[in-house]
């Protein structure tokens, strides 16, 4: 009698799950929106500013090559080599800026609170994958790049369930 | 065949034991987790049971003794990806003992709302794998899809999904931001909605009781014997938490309770993690009334912290138990010791004695209630 009760119990919460929404994300239709532009920290206070931690973004006009970032990166992952840029900046004597290996990178976010001159945030793009290797180290050039990421679905409740629309 | 066999290794005579069956269960995940178990079966019953850790053993403790104070942080996270807070929060507590930092009371609130989400997420996914290995894919699916909503929390408030690198000596890396009280408010109070309804389809399912009521019985004596800690040591009728006996950060300022069942079967050690979710909620719920409106969420630390020649040991309670951190510092900016001790690896200890005399059908059901996570275990 407990056995037969207790399945159909168990049969009845499984069937109650026909009415209720999907809440599954269907991925890339659908994009996940984020509390604000990425992980950011602040310098004077000592604390960042909660993000998304992504794919980097450099402000060439702000980054001085003190190449504090990637010293901070060194026991981590090792992923931020200081390359040459062709530009000139008066705040960077030595033309030196970093470059990230996104195949070595554990988004961390331990550099961008290395950085004391607001030169290295972290943005919301997630979509880095490549064909090659080599497509996934990122200079300076294309850290520079402002990311465009398309941010619609967010969990919502309602009394039919959560979904994500 | 080989003539000369090397020194120690003999063939087995025919004999007696020609019955007995060797059996490797694992290492390549047939229901064992990253790691193998030896069992020798008699029939369809284990005779004897060798789990075998070590194949995802990374050196954690080792790869500490290398690098500074903070950029430990990520890789000695790796061990339980999802439970990432849990397993950094002895780290910190450690880490700041030794540095003499004092943590703003708003970061501590922050923390304990971290870890009981993460908690959480372990605990969902860690029950959704018990599901599977009992073969009831509807509750694979259902806390693998709940644990979305606490992950989703976890993403808002530290930046990714898993692997947070959220806590840092001295604090949390960044304040909640702004309206996550309220989100996190709406969606635990929906996650609660959603667990409770486990009991019907999984808990009071009458097939999971027929497998796992008296399978596995740990006796209470045998559990302090062993060594067991967490879930598995509550399940077996003793009163041991210690988020309640030895509270850390906020802790003593939350009001919940500890779950403690008796019976010490495989069925009870699988609803202990989830009595604990509900509590979790519960923490929760009371840790963001009673959070500091304002303040500092970080001290300011210098890039390159030193200590003195000291050490300390703190234990907080993960998902799996008691999580420990040994660490010795000589006065450099590296520890020179990081012993961690996890809980994933006592409880396995009991394995070979609950298994003796099993059915070989209820080793998932007996294994997997241990709470055992392979990958902390090895370290
Ligand atoms: S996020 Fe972490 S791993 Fe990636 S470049 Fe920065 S410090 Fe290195
Ligand atoms: S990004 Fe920041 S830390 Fe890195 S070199 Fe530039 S200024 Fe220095």
């Amino acid at each position: 009698m407990g056995t037969a009760s207790g399945i159909i119990k168990a049969l009845n919460s499984g069937i109650k799950h026909l009415a209720i929404k999907r809440f599954t994300l269907r991925y890339p239709e659908q994009k996940l929106k984020f509390v604000g532009d990425g992980y950011q920290f602040d310098p004077v206070s000592g604390v960042g500013i909660a993000g998304l931690k992504g794919r980097h973004m450099l402000f060439h006009d702000k980054c001085t090559g003190c190449q504090l970032c990637s010293i901070a990166c060194e026991g981590i992952a090792e992923a931020i080599a200081m390359v040459k840029v062709d530009e000139k900046w008066k705040q960077n004597k030595k033309s030196i800026m970093p470059q990230i290996d996104y195949g070595k990178c554990v988004f961390c976010g331990l550099c961008v609170d290395a950085c004391p001159f607001y030169a290295l945030y972290m943005t919301n793009d997630y979509e880095l994958s490549s064909f090659s290797k080599e497509g996934l180290i990122y200079t300076p050039a294309q850290l520079q790049v402002k990311p465009n990421i398309k941010q619609d679905a967010e969990i919502k409740i309602s009394d039919r369930g959560a979904t994500h629309g | 065949m080989i003539s000369k066999l090397p020194p120690g290794i003999k063939v087995e005579q025919k004999g007696d034991n020609d019955k007995i069956m060797t059996l490797n269960v694992g290492p390549q995940h047939p229901g064992s987790g990253h790691m193998r178990i030896i069992v020798k079966i008699d029939g369809d019953y284990i005779v004897s049971c060798d789990p075998d850790p070590g194949y995802v053993h990374r050196g954690e403790e080792k790869m500490a003794e290398y690098r500074n104070y903070i950029t430990n942080i990520p890789h000695l996270e790796r061990p339980v990806i999802h439970d990432s807070c849990n397993i950094l929060y002895p780290y910190c507590l450690g880490v700041e003992e030794i540095l003499g930092i004092e943590v703003p009371e708003r970061a501590k609130y922050v923390r304990v709302i971290a870890s009981e989400l993460n908690r959480c997420v372990y605990t969902l996914y860690w029950l959704a794998i018990y599901g599977i290995f009992l073969g009831h894919s509807t509750m694979f699916m259902w806390p693998a899809g709940d644990r979305e909503l606490l992950i989703d929390l976890l993403e808002k408030l530290s930046g990714a999904r898993v692997t947070h690198a959220y806590f840092v000596p001295g604090g949390v890396r960044n304040d909640m931001p702004s309206n996550f009280e309220d989100v996190c408010l709406r969606q635990i109070n929906y996650f609660e909605k959603r667990i409770k309804q486990y009991d019907s389809i999984f808990y009071s399912n009458p097939i999971l009781k027929s497998r796992t009521i008296n399978t596995g019985v740990l006796r209470q004596n045998d559990a302090i014997r062993l060594g067991s800690t967490g879930s598995v040591l509550r399940a077996s009728g003793i009163d041991f938490d210690l988020r309640k006996k030895e509270p850390y950060d906020v802790y003593d300022n939350l009001d919940f309770q500890t779950n403690v069942l008796k019976s010490g079967d495989s069925y009870a050690r699988s609803k202990i993690p989830w009595l604990d979710m509900l509590e979790s909620c519960k923490i929760i719920r009371n840790a963001l009334e009673k959070i500091p409106k304002s303040g500092s969420v970080r001290v300011k630390l210098k890039p390159n912290p030193k200590a003195g020649n000291v050490e300390t040991y703190k234990r907080v309670e993960s998902g799996r138990g008691s999580l420990g951190m040994y660490i010795i510092s000589n006065g450099k900016p590296e520890p020179y010791r990081v012993k961690i001790s996890v809980g994933s690896f006592r409880n396995l200890i009991c394995l070979p004695y609950l298994l003796k005399g099993e059915k070989l059908g209820n080793m998932p059901a007996v294994y997997w209630s241990l709470n055992y996570w392979p990958v902390e275990a090895d370290r």
